[in-house]
This record gives structure tokens, C-alpha cells and sequence, in this order.
């Protein structure tokens, strides 16, 4: 690991330089972490800003992956290594430049990823629900469109003449992957709109338009039933969701020449040399979770790919692509920590192989979140305590987490992770609809089950987001413009800063 | 054998068709379903036979009914309340020996019954299931 080496490097230099106020060299001076941060202080220290122009930028927003959901999944990625977790550093945790983003919408202070999305890609915070446009727009109301849509970031590095692609697991026509090819007063419009609105297509539609401009080269993700009928089945049995008679496959295929991949086999087969635009829709409606995954790609597969064929698609121009892990976000949403953290690695897989393919001299890698979950923690847990499962106390006379279990006020455990909503909720409906309950004494083994639900406090069919601050982490040129605490929009800004500098 | 035992033997026999639980173990819905899709070893050996699965009850697609769809995580929202698609491998449909309450969608429940597999359309509701619980009863966990 390119961190380690610097940090031996500059040990030779770092021990001799800290001195108590009478220059004698400090008891601490050879503890490990006292080491450590001296050789951190060295790496910051030789940091220099990259002014070059990016000739390619990606984007990689994990949806709904806030600081806390990163923490859970930096301590899962880390005890699946055998670690206690803590220590454990994913692949965005190392690069050079952070800020944090508030993430609120113009009209939400808890937002969605549709007012997030365009922010990110359009430069401009909006309100919640609605994609490419302005906050003048009313969500669902077609005749305040006109006059009020925003260009997307795929829209501007297209016109520089770079290629561009979207990857996510969502749909494809979800809110992220949509705020880069969509204007749409509202991001359900997905696959129709409703009768009498003749101001916008819908989203699905929005993206072959999109691929036909050539805005967009490479589409892949979740969302098949978006883009056929009703009476076409789909590859994997689906019913589709647009009238009947319509199919945007068949036009992608037939009169934009593009390559259709709905499975393993089909996406390993799209050609690479940027020949022909590519569309991937994996699965009917959402791709699978990681956790459950089987004849789809995965996210790092699906990154790779996109990046090879941009690559070629773009020459000396250069590419933008979009990658979204869309599904951490749903996890969070079913308060199933498991799933989340799983979806999660596959982003932190996606992120490295996507630093790996590209050169930090002349690539933009940007890894961020829209926005938060309604995610906490508990304490006080001993190191090693599985992130998944219960809170086990702190060994006085160890490292590691003694065997015995912190107890609550009911005498029973509890789990490192909680929701504060959600259907995990104790509070159940009884006969007569009122709600009550007592928490269940959960044991180690049901806790870190996949399907476990961590307990929340307040009942809701679907867990909510929250307004909290997420992180954006970037490395490349003009990633040192990501600094302090800043507003979601300002994402847009400093892609656009990069890719036009002189 | 003397008259006693052949009685208490008859007795016996007599009262085991009423007994619905198997062998007492209570397998998880994902038990039923090979990794990738499928039906797993487990799921065929055991067709036609009595089973005990734990899970939830998804709210129900209309009252009155003697069916439900059996999740194995609460889910708040039917899944697959629309007639057709691919059939999920977190679900079962489940009919029931008789009318039932409703119980909230995150109670935990086992439904005993007898497994059936194949694909089968409800004629009331359209619904199109490939994994079902017939005859069955449930209590909560």
C-alpha cells in the first residue's frame, strides 16, 4: 500500500524531529501511533496541488453512504480481513482531499437523491423530488417546466467532445443516474408521464434521446420494465411498465446501432473499443444487492467496463462517468445494516479499481454521498465487537472486547448499530392499531443473520434519510478545491473548474 | 399385543393427522431457494411435506382472505403485489387452513403447513405463485 511506504520512508526523518520543551525526545516517541502520525504529518506535508486540466473525471456517489453508514462499513470491510475494523482504511479514505457537504435541498432540510443528484450534476441546489430543473419548478406539475430545466454535467462534457456514461445498481432512470440526462418535474415520471403533460418525455424515453444526441455512450444498470410494454416480456420474465407497442430497447438496438446486454453473458460479449453506445439494464426494476447477487454484474465489473469503453469512445478527449452505488441507500431504507455494508464494499471495490484503470496526473476521481441515513451508534463497545452484531465491553487489562455483553436499563443487550426509524421499529401495531412494544433480547447469532433488522425506536414502513453532513473525498487534478464545509452544488463546480482550466 | 396397548396404539394413530408441525425444526425461507436462483435440494425433499417456515406476514393484498405472503424480512409494502414477474426468493405464498387476523408486518411468525411447489395463479386475487404453504397455520415467535 503506496501509504505504508511513505510512512516507513519518512520514519528515518521523523523520529529525531519531536522534543519536550527541554529537547529531550518524548517516552511516547516509539509507540506505534505516535510513529504513525508522524510519518502522516510527513505525507501532508508533501502534498502538492494538481493544476492540471482532467481530461477524464468520474464521479462515484454511493447513495445514502453519510459519514455514519461509511463507518459502519469501513469496520465490516475490516473485520471481514480478520482486523477489528477501526483501523481499517477503504480505498476513498485514502486520498488526499476531504470536505464535508450539506446536503439540504432548496425546500428539504432532510433532501432525496433527486434534489442531491442535481445539484451534484447541475450546479444549482433545487427542490426535493425533482431532476435537471430549477427550484421555480413545482414537483408534478408539468406546465412549470418550460423556461426552468438545467444542463447536466454529462451535457457539458459531451459538448467539450469527451464521452460519457452512467453506471449504477439502481434503475437506471432512478433519481442519481437520472440527474444526468433527465429534466423531469418529477422523478417518478420514470417511464410514463400523466395524461395532458406534453412539456417533457419521460425519463426512460429522456435517456435513448440522450444516447441518440450522443450525450450519453454507455448506460448500464437496473430498470428493464422502464423501456418495453406492458404486452413484451422482458428477458427475465418481467412485464413491462410503458404502453403497449412501445419498446426503447428495440430502438436502442435497431436505430442507434447500440449493444444490449441484460445478463453475465451479454455484458461480458459488448465490445469494448467504444464502436457502439452500450446499454446494460441487468434486471427488470433494481439490480440485486450485492449480498444476494447472481447473473449480473457487479458494480466494479460494470465500472471497469464503462471506463475502457469511454476511454476508447473518447481518445485525446477524454470521458465523464457517473457511478452510482444505488443500493445502500435502499438497505438503509429496510433497516438491513448486512446489506448495506455489503453494497458498500462493492462501491469501495468499484472506487479501486477505478483509481487502478486511471492515472491521478490527468484523472478527477471524486467519491461521495447525496446524503445520510437515519443510522447511530451505540457504546460503550469494545474493539472487535462485530459491527453487525452486539456491544461487547471494553477489556480493561486487553485490546480486544471482553466476553461479557453491555447491558441496557431492561437487562437485555443490545447491537453496536440502531436506526432511530424504521420497520426494525419495536414498537409494533397490535390488534386495534395502537403501538407498543418491548425489545427483543436478540442473541450474537440473530444479530449478525443477513436479513437482521438492527432495532429503531420510532415505526415507519420504510426507514427515512437524514440532513447530516456527508463526506466528498477526491484525489487528481483540482481535488485540493474540495475543502472545508461546503454545499452540495459546489461538486459541480469544481468538475467544471477541473475539466476547463488552463 | 394385549387390548391396552393395541387401544393406546390406535389412540395414537388416530391422533397424528392433527398434528401439522414436522419434525419441530423451523427452517428460514431462504432454505428453500439455491444461491443465483431456484429451487434449492431442501425445497424438492421436502415438497408435499409438512414444514415449519419462520418470517413475516406482508400486509395483506385484500382482508378476508385466507392468504398471505410470507416474508423473510418485515416489509411494509406487499412485495410483489402485482401479478406478475420474476418470482423473488425472499417470499412464499402462504394459504391458510382457515380466516385469520392480520399480524403486523414486523412480528415475527412461523407458519406451519404443507409445502407445495410449482406454479399455481390464485383464481381470486391473479396472484402467480412457485412456492406455497397450503393448509396452514401460524403462531408468533
Amino acid at each position: 500500500m503506496k501509504h505504508i511506504a511513505t510512512s516507513v520512508l519518512a520514519l528515518a526523518v521523523a523520529s529525531a524531529a519531536v522534543a519536550d520543551g527541554h529537547g529531550n525526545s518524548l517516552p511516547q516517541a516509539d509507540n506505534e501511533w505516535f510513529t504513525s502520525a508522524q510519518a502522516e504529518i510527513q505525507a501532508q506535508l508533501a502534498k502538492r496541488d494538481n493544476t492540471n486540466r482532467a481530461l477524464n473525471i468520474i464521479l462515484m456517489i454511493s447513495d445514502g453512504n453519510g459519514v455514519g453508514t461509511n463507518y459502519a462499513s469501513r469496520l465490516f470491510a475490516g473485520q471481514q480481513e480478520g482486523g477489528f475494523g477501526d483501523e481499517y482504511v477503504q480505498p476513498h479514505e485514502a486520498f488526499p482531499n476531504l470536505a464535508l457537504v450539506k446536503t439540504y435541498n432548496a425546500n428539504a432540510q432532510t433532501p432525496d437523491s433527486a434534489g442531491t443528484g442535481t445539484a451534484m450534476m447541475s450546479g444549482i441546489k433545487t427542490k426535493a423530488g425533482i431532476v435537471g430543473v430549477n427550484q421555480n419548478v413545482n414537483r408534478g406539475d408539468c406546465s412549470t417546466i418550460k423556461g426552468n430545466t438545467v444542463e447536466t454535467f454529462n451535457e457539458i462534457m459531451s459538448e467539450m467532445g469527451k464521452a460519457t456514461g452512467i453506471v449504477s445498481t439502481a434503475r437506471i432512470t432512478h433519481a442519481t443516474p437520472a440527474s444526468a440526462y433527465a429534466k423531469s418535474v418529477d422523478r417518478n415520471f420514470e417511464a410514463s408521464v400523466p395524461e395532458g403533460c406534453d412539456a417533457q418525455k419521460d425519463i426512460a424515453t429522456q435517456l435513448i434521446d440522450a444516447m441518440e444526441a450522443g450525450v450519453i455512450d454507455v448506460a448500464m444498470g437496473g430498470g428493464r420494465r422502464n423501456f418495453h410494454g406492458s404486452d413484451i416480456i422482458g428477458e427475465e420474465g418481467g412485464k413491462g411498465r410503458r404502453a403497449e407497442g412501445e419498446n426503447l430497447i428495440a430502438r436502442a438496438t435497431d436505430e442507434l446501432g447500440a449493444h444490449y446486454a441484460w445478463n453475465l453473458e451479454s455484458f461480458n460479449a459488448a465490445p469494448m473499443d467504444g464502436s457502439k453506445p452500450v446499454l446494460g439494464l441487468f434486471h427488470g426494476s433494481h439490480m440485486q444487492y450485492e449480498a444476494d447477487r447472481g447473473d449480473e454484474p457487479s458494480l466494479a465489473d460494470m465500472t471497469a467496463a464503462a471506463i475502457k469503453m469511454l476511454e476508447a469512445k473518447g481518445g485525446d478527449n477524454g470521458f465523464f462517468l457517473q457511478v452510482e452505488a444505488g443500493r445502500v441507500d435502499h438497505a438503509n431504507h429496510g433497516g438491513n445494516l448486512a446489506r448495506v455494508v455489503r453494497d458498500q464494499k462493492a462501491m469501495a471495490d468499484a472506487v479501486a479499481i477505478a483509481d487502478e484503470l486511471t492515472d491521478d496526473a490527468d484523472t478527477l476521481i471524486i467519491v461521495t454521498a447525496d446524503h445520510e441515513h437515519a443510522l447511530a451508534f451505540n457504546g460503550y463497545c469494545g474493539r472487535g465487537s462485530d459491527i453487525l452484531g452486539l456491544c461487547y465491553k471494553i477489556d480493561g487489562n486487553g485490546i480486544a472486547h471482553s466476553d461479557e455483553l453491555e447491558i441496557a436499563s431492561d437487562g437485555k443487550p443490545y447491537t453496536v448499530a440502531g436506526y432511530l426509524n424504521g420497520p426494525g421499529s419495536v414498537l409494533i401495531e397490535q390488534v386495534g392499531g395502537e403501538y407498543f412494544g418491548s425489545r427483543p433480547n436478540v442473541s450474537q447469532e440473530e444479530a449478525t443473520d443477513i436479513d437482521y433488522l438492527q432495532q429503531a425506536a420510532i415505526p415507519k414502513s420504510s426507514e427515512t434519510h437524514s440532513g447530516e453532513d456527508v463526506a466528498v473525498y477526491a484525489k487528481g487534478p483540482f481535488a485540493h478545491l474540495f475543502d472545508g464545509t461546503i454545499e452540495q452544488n459546489v461538486v459541480f463546480h469544481v468538475m467544471h473548474h477541473a475539466a476547463t482550466a488552463e | 399385543m394385549n387390548r391396552r396397548s393395541f387401544l393406546l396404539t390406535s389412540a395414537a394413530a388416530l391422533a397424528l393427522p392433527r398434528v401439522v408441525l414436522a419434525n419441530g425444526e423451523t427452517h428460514r425461507l431462504r432454505d428453500f431457494y439455491a444461491p443465483g436462483g431456484g429451487l434449492s435440494d431442501l425445497a424438492r425433499a421436502l415438497e408435499g411435506k409438512p414444514v415449519t417456515v419462520a418470517g413475516f406476514m406482508a400486509p395483506p393484498l385484500k382482508a378476508d382472505s385466507q392468504f398471505f405472503v410470507l416474508t423473510k424480512q418485515p416489509m411494509a409494502v406487499c412485495p410483489f403485489c402485482e401479478t406478475e414477474a420474476d418470482w423473488p426468493d425472499n417470499i412464499m405464498a402462504v394459504y391458510t387452513q382457515r380466516k385469520f387476523r392480520v399480524i403486523a408486518f414486523n412480528r415475527k411468525i412461523e407458519t406451519s403447513g404443507t409445502l407445495s411447489l410449482g406454479a399455481y395463479r390464485d383464481p381470486d386475487t391473479g396472484f402467480l405463485s412457485m412456492v406455497r404453504i397450503e393448509d396452514a397455520r401460524f403462531r408468533r415467535a
